[in-house]
């Protein structure tokens, strides 16, 4: 059947109101009577606070409220409660909130807080991970013990070991003996700012009598974040309202509390006034959240033929100084190191630690990026040794339809060979090799990832149909700038059988929009798509059988299309509008549905006892190809070309996806060759964009985007997700090119030319042509 | 965002008024030409003006004229996208606008100066290294009358000129330049669009008639040295023989040993000096094949 | 101590009592409301406070508005004419040049000065014009297709071209 709007170049539907300027974020939210927050942060990455002197700064001009740690002492945490809204009595990062001021203007705010005078007492910190396990490393969470955990999360109190996940699979000594070649390497992967170009923002207001929270926000989760705080003030989700603004981009990183949390505390004390808070760049860069860097060894075993025999694998994952959303990073984003291949014996020793940084949080692809790196890198070094194309290897050994995933959960809509096959036709496979220009060398290479979505998950929604016909769609999800509105919509006027351009989709409000668990972990098209899907059907099922009461007919005769109701052997009998005029008359009325969705009890999760919380309900695969130019004396990696190719199941909305793959392969290179957080003694010395570079657009290569379908059984019209798993192919596809090109490994990211320059040198005195 | 503390403002009518400011404020007062540096240093908190007296309020600075006698005259208030656009400047100083158009992006330059830039007195400046190469001169006044004095005089310390209290520079006086002559300002950063120079080199290279040997050979180079410098010992390389492929590697060698880098957080002063070396060299080959009258590849 | 600055925005004449250390970026967002112009960084090393000043792109947050007196600014809110978005807007909307969208006033506004004064520009000079406004949902290669839609060329160019 010809669809009307599933799998066509939609524009976004909110695009107006974008290009327009009219587009409300949280960073333009005004109300009246509001103040502003500003923010004294810690200059210590570990100290205790003797005394804090408040007394100048409630006389400073324009000060309305003035709080410090000890005046609203409490905890939040999605996963485990470990982050304090301000630091108590003890500060555990360089740049963690001390004292926040309100006042009358932004300047005044900012100047205010000069006036605050804090002691601390230095206290011994660290900031390697593999230096903050060992015995007697300082220790940053003594209450580790006691901290409310909302997960199966396993803390090991005493110890900077904020999780610890292990896994197993088979025999793993048997693996590696039934092994032609062993392979042992060890990776390291950077911590990378989300650098949204609106920074963290938000308004909250508390109304003192009613004790209610209202709180504007881009956060990915309203709903997520309302039982957070509801949880950490002990007060109910009713008393909690998310009102959701647009998002200048979150990339996970407003997947937690950052802004909210300070505009909370101040609200408290701001007598029923709003408060904003809005993080500087600087804050954003080096107090918000960052991607967790990652140290990771991985010992391989492998047969002559280049198939797999064993996998053991051991993460250090650098969590910074509070919890956030590491920890199912560490447990979910480990499982990935194994990558889409088939291995049999597998071990994964996954270990999250605490140290006196920026805590790091959910960063698109949580967990993937870091474990794709390893993966894929080692990938080539294995064909390398083995002599076998890139290419090939992964083909062998790749997931294909109906295979096993590692918990035994058997996978459908799995595109991975055809991702392989498109990506590398594009950039042209296998590399020939190009006479170099002048010092200037040409490489190819390859690297596929897997990711899955987190399950199972809840979304629900209400579609409503207006008296005039139009409808309103009313969902938890945030558009946070990747086209969730416009996927939805598309979904329900095609579902309905309306035009697309009667459906209006406003911004989540936790208080009229029901339950959805955030936009994250690539969730919304397949679960929200589904509820929207749901409700869809029930819309339409309600408006014909409306219709068959109004036409005396029997609404098994009926259809709708493009909002007018046809009936067999009659035609066009009338117009949506036209029915609800007649069936309510003047005094109007409306039909409601409810969509509902969770993946909870879905057959496709069957897998081994026990292990059924490894399943996912879907699996996302992608390759990216990349061409590089290595200048080999100034260690310059210029790309060239990266052909993207990704696996969506159905794509919804092909613009939309093309956006997405596009945009996750700049942030790749971006993060790959430009981006590095320069640290001194835990302070982050590169806190502008000046300094912290993210691609321009003059660094753009050739990207040739790839749609592969593989329609998924369950997924709304056969689509599963797209938003993360670009970005985890193209730093270690970057590499492999590297590779290719001049012959060095780089092992450890980002790729700088000082990098590229000290390998090649290497490479020379070790004879190497 | 960060806000900017209150401040006096002044918008003199005369040099004489904005010098007077200058003196009474007694280095409280920072002129403000395109604010591209001055309000970001505002914001960062790393000064704290007590007053700014607007440049731009006085007639005359600004604009790109024929010199009095010969070469150009720009105005210290022209701005850097003026300087990249502009026609006389493109068709007999290219290595101007090229040294321009690297600059920032163009929003900022059409808000930066070239005195604002000079006056910033940064060692990696994108400007200072091509005007040192084309002997340009600045024109100042001040309470002791007006002066002029080779670009490379300007220079201090880091952030710093050697400027008296109440001086202001005027205008940067660039010499004619041979019609056999070329010249090439290098850049390296670490992404193509909006960056700070880790290492630039400019070179220019005039040749007689009789090819193969430069008469004349200047090399200046940026965020190699606390100021922007001359590679004098590369230039001498330059012109003790004919131009072959050997002389230019050695001239490379020579401006690395003219130089004092640094290692800071964008790079390292090893990987500085080897790029110092590499980008004089290819200055050197652009600045050669734009004096033999070719195309630049 | 008040300045007195007279200023047209988006062709309407305003008259405002600034303190000097107000930026044209602060008078457009908190005095005149309009909020289309972003404040992503404050430095200058964004673009998304990009406006128009007689045409040419400048960094408002750069900008004292005492240095916008008597001068004429344009915002995104002054691309439409009698509720017809610009034909940037629409090239904007159709190619799926916008994501997030909280870059895209600039690139607009960039491109529409770039495109007013090279008609036909190519992709060398697309790049160039647009270099100074960073875009993290990384739209760049819609947002050079949608600048080409409507009135840039679709000619790569050479490196030199200004």
């Amino acid at each position: 059947m010809k669809s009307e709007y599933v799998g066509k170049r939609v524009p976004r539907v909110e695009g107006v109101e974008k290009v327009t300027g009219r587009a409300v974020y949280s960073v333009d939210v005004d109300l009246p009577g509001m103040l502003y927050g500003a923010v004294l942060r810690s200059p210590w990455p570990h100290a205790r606070i003797v005394e804090i002197d408040l007394a100048e700064v409630r006389k400073a001009r324009g000060v309305k409220a003035v709080v410090a740690g000890k005046d609203f002492p409490f905890n939040f945490g999605g996963m485990i409660r470990d982050q304090p809204f301000l630091a108590i009595d003890r500060v555990r990062h360089v740049g963690e909130p001390v004292v926040a001021v309100a006042a009358a203007t932004e300047a005044e705010a900012q100047e205010a807080l000069g006036e605050i005078k804090v002691q601390y007492q230095e206290l011994p910190a660290v900031f390697d991970p593999r230096e903050a396990l060992a015995k007697n490393a300082p220790l940053l969470h003594e209450r580790l013990g006691e901290y409310v955990h909302t997960g199966p999360y396993q803390s090991v109190p005493g110890t900077n070991l904020c999780t610890v996940r292990t896994y197993s699979r088979g025999d793993i000594g048997a693996g590696f003996a039934e092994a032609d070649e062993l392979f042992e390497d060890e990776f390291y992967i950077h911590a990378v700012a989300h650098t949204p170009m609106e920074t963290h923002a938000a308004v909250a207001q508390y109304i003192p009598a009613e004790k209610n929270y209202l709180i504007w926000s881009s956060t990915d989760g309203p709903f997520r974040r309302a039982k957070e705080l509801a949880d950490a003030l002990r007060v109910t989700i009713n008393q909690v309202r998310f009102i959701s603004t647009y998002s200048g981009g979150g990339f996970g990183g407003k997947g937690a509390m950052v802004a909210e949390a300070i505009a909370v505390a101040l609200a408290n004390f701001c007598k029923g006034r709003p408060v904003k808070v809005v993080y500087t760049r600087e804050e954003e860069l080096t107090a918000s959240q960052t991607r967790h860097a990652a140290y990771l060894k991985l010992k391989t075993g492998v047969r002559k033929d280049g198939s797999f025999t064993a996998r053991q694998a051991e993460i250090i994952w650098d969590n910074g100084a509070y919890a956030s959303k590491g920890p199912d990073v560490a447990q979910r984003g480990g499982l990935t190191i194994f990558g889409p291949y088939r291995i049999p014996n597998l071990e994964l020793l996954s270990r999250l630690v605490y140290t006196n940084k920026e805590p790091a949080g959910a960063y698109r692809g949580f967990g993937t990026t870091q474990a794709t790196w390893a993966c894929e890198v080692q990938m080539d070094m294995i064909a390398a040794r083995l002599k076998m194309d890139p290419l090939e290897i992964r083909l062998k050994n790749g997931y294909q339809e109906g295979d096993a995933y590692i918990n035994e959960q058997v996978m459908h809509a799995v595109g991975l060979r055809e991702t392989l096959l498109r990506a590398s036709r594009e950039i042209g496979w296998p590399p020939s090799k190009p006479k170099p220009l002048g010092t200037r060398f040409r490489g190819k290479g390859l690297a596929a990832t897997i990711k899955g979505t987190a399950t199972p998950t809840e979304s629900s929604c209400f579609i409503k149909v207006n008296p005039d016909g139009t409808l309103t769609l009313l969902s938890s999800s945030v558009e946070i700038g990747a086209g969730q509105k416009t996927v939805l919509a598309q979904i329900a006027a095609e579902t309905i059988g309306v035009p697309l351009a009667s459906i209006s989709i406003p911004n989540p409000d936790t208080s009229i929009t029901p339950f959805d668990a955030g936009v994250t972990s690539s969730r919304t098209t397949y679960h929200m798509g589904n509820a929207v899907h749901g409700a869809g059907l029930e819309v339409r099922r309600k408006i014909l059988e409306v219709a068959g009461e109004v036409l005396k007919t029997e609404p098994g005769r009926l259809s709708l299309s493009q909002g007018r109701i046809f009936e067999e052997g009659a035609g066009e009998r009338l117009t949506l509008k036209e029915l609800l005029a007649k069936k309510f008359g003047g005094r109007g009325g409306g039909l409601l549905a409810e969509g509902r969705f969770s993946p909870a009890g879905s057959p496709l999760l069957a897998a081994a006892k026990g292990r059924e919380g490894m399943s996912s309900i879907f699996w996302m695969f992608a390759t990216h190809a990349a061409e590089v130019e290595v200048d080999t004396e100034t260690g310059v990696v210029k790309v060239l070309k990266i052909a993207a190719a990704h696996d969506v199941g159905t794509a919804i909305n092909p613009l939309g996806c093309e956006q997405q793959i596009e945009g996750a392969a700049i942030m790749g290179i971006s993060n790959t060759l430009f981006e590095e957080l320069k640290m001194e003694k835990g302070r982050i010395l590169n806190d502008t964009l000046a300094d912290y570079k993210v691609a321009t657009i003059k660094d753009l290569p050739e990207i040739v985007p790839i749609i592969v379908e593989t329609q998924h059984p369950e997924g709304p019209f056969g689509a599963k997700g797209i938003g993360e798993p670009a970005a985890a192919c193209t730093a270690p596809a970057i590499a492999n090119a590297i590779f290719d090109a001049v012959g060095i490994w780089i092992k450890d990211l980002p790729i700088t030319p000082e990098k590229v320059l000290a390998a090649l040198n290497q490479k020379k005195n070790e004879g190497g042509a | 965002m960060k806000r900017l503390k209150p401040f006096a403002y002044f918008e003199p009518q005369t040099l004489l008024e904005a010098a007077r400011l200058l003196v009474e404020q007694r280095g409280g007062a920072y002129l403000l030409a395109g604010g591209t540096d001055l309000l970001v240093r505002m914001k960062r908190g790393e000064i704290r003006p007590s007053a700014l007296v607007n440049l731009k309020s006085l007639q005359g600075l600004d604009g790109i004229k024929p010199g009095m006698e010969t070469g150009l005259s720009i105005g210290a208030l022209t701005s850097i996208s003026a300087l990249e656009q502009s026609s006389l400047i493109q068709r007999n100083y290219p290595v101007l606008s090229q040294a321009a158009g690297l600059l920032g992006s163009p929003s900022i330059r059409n808000l930066a100066t070239l005195g604002g830039n000079i006056g910033r007195a940064s060692p990696a400046s994108d400007m200072a290294p091509s005007l040192m190469v084309l002997t340009a001169r600045v024109s100042v006044e001040g309470p002791g009358g007006k002066r002029d004095l080779p670009l490379e005089a300007i220079f201090a310390e880091p952030g710093k000129t050697t400027l008296e209290p109440g001086e202001v520079m005027t205008s940067f006086l660039v010499p004619q330049v041979d019609p056999h002559s070329g010249a090439a300002y290098l850049k390296l950063g670490r992404r193509e669009g909006m960056d700070c120079a880790l290492v630039g080199a400019a070179v220019f290279l005039r040749f007689s008639g009789a090819r193969g040997e430069a008469k004349e050979a200047r090399i200046a180079l940026a965020s190699a040295a606390p100021i922007p410098l001359r590679a004098r010992k590369a230039e001498e390389e330059l012109l003790s023989g004919p131009l072959t492929e050997e002389r230019i590697q050695q001239a490379g060698r020579a401006a690395v040993s003219d130089s004092l880098p640094i290692s800071d957080m964008r790079a390292s002063v090893s990987y500085r000096k080897e790029m110092i070396r590499v980008l004089t060299c290819r200055a050197i080959e652009q600045a050669r094949q734009l004096a033999m009258g070719g195309i630049v590849h | 101590m008040k300045i007195l600055v007279e200023l047209t925005v988006n062709g309407e004449e305003g008259q405002f009592e600034v303190e000097p250390q107000t930026t044209l970026l602060e008078l457009l967002r908190d005095h005149l409301h309009l909020t289309g112009t972003k404040e992503g960084c404050g430095l200058g090393d964004c673009g998304t406070c990009i406006v128009l000043l007689e045409g040419k792109p400048v960094n408002s947050c750069l900008v004292l508005a005492v240095d916008a007196n008597r001068r004429e600014v344009t915002t995104i809110e002054g691309l439409e004419e009698n509720g017809e978005i610009h034909p940037l807007q629409q090239s904007f909307l159709e190619k799926g040049a916008v994501q997030c969208g909280f870059c895209t006033p600039a690139m607009i506004l960039s491109a529409k000065s770039l495109l007013d004064q090279y008609p036909g520009a190519n992709e060398q000079q697309i790049k160039e014009a647009l270099s100074g406004v960073l875009c993290r949902c990384g739209s760049y290669p819609k947002i050079i297709e949608a600048v080409q839609a409507a009135g840039g060329s679709k000619k790569k160019g050479l490196g030199n071209e200004k």
